[in-house]
């Protein structure tokens, strides 16, 4: 779909991004969300996790674009609202919105995060912009210095091997982590 | 590239159903005889969500602080004040 997936190389470009996306659309669904009642904080809340998924479905270029972006991030906002604070998504043909609250990510999990931030910080963003932000693999060399293709690809994988021991070093620490 | 970085490569290429139909036989095949190799595996899998989760995160704080730029910042007074009205009795 061209046009729809944007590019993201640069936290500055994800921040424009960002606030563009504010802009043209958080006061409809801020409207949306005081009609139905909520709060400020709620059509934060909901808005901020539209992003998210917003950000993730176009990395992933799975999502089918019928109509244009406002309305398009109504949409989600308005199924994430009615699934979170109505409890009636069983009326709601929800598709494959699946972002995790924070709930439902275990406690181990955020051990693991945490150490991983911490101790390994450089390969993280690294495998964030590939895997996460979906950057080619030439962007990437450029964005964090490599001399080219090659040198990032072997960096990627020297990184996920290393997270890879982290967390199953991790894991057998942490019992509960494995089912 | 040594040889466990391309191992970790066809492991990639099979959990992202990237590689070719014969190579992806052969390496299924080759999981199910290397207790190691099928380990290694899950452990990548997990490697790849955990990697996930760090993008979502790190992406949810710039998130946040773009709306708190939006929200405190004078340059957008008139944007945050529209927003803010529609919850004046809240």
């Amino acid at each position: 779909m061209p046009g729809f997936k944007f590019l993201n190389q640069t936290a500055e470009e994800r921040e424009k991004l960002f606030i563009n996306l504010y802009k043209n659309a958080f006061p409809t669904v801020a409207r949306y969300v005081s009609k139905m009642g909520g709060t400020f904080d709620e059509a934060k809340d909901i808005f901020q996790d539209t992003l998210v998924i917003y950000y993730e479905k176009s990395v992933e270029c799975s999502v089918e674009l019928k109509t244009n972006e406002k309305t398009y991030l109504l949409g989600i906002a308005k199924h994430l609202w009615l699934k979170q604070y109505r409890d009636n998504s069983k009326l709601i043909p929800l598709n494959d919105l699946d972002i995790e609250s924070e709930e439902t990510t275990q406690a181990s999990d955020r051990k693991i995060l945490s150490f991983l931030q911490t101790a390994g910080k450089k390969c993280m963003d690294l495998l964030r912009s590939f895997y996460y932000d979906g950057l080619p693999l030439a962007d990437a060399a450029e964005l964090f210095g490599f001399s080219g293709v090659r040198s990032a690809t072997v960096q990627k994988y020297k990184c996920l091997e290393k997270v890879r021991e982290t967390v199953k070093q991790k894991a057998l620490t942490y019992e509960d982590f494995v089912d | 590239m040594r040889t466990s970085l391309i191992e970790t490569e066809q492991i990639e290429a099979h959990l992202m159903q990237r590689s070719e139909p014969g190579d992806q036989l052969v390496f299924e095949a080759r999981s199910l005889l290397e207790p190691e190799l099928h380990e290694k595996m899950q452990w990548q899998q997990e490697a790849y969500r955990m990697v996930k989760l760090y993008g979502r995160d790190q992406l949810k704080q710039e998130i946040e602080a773009v709306h708190q730029k939006l929200f405190t910042q004078k340059a957008h007074l008139s944007f945050s004040q529209k927003i803010r009205r529609l919850f004046i009795n809240r």
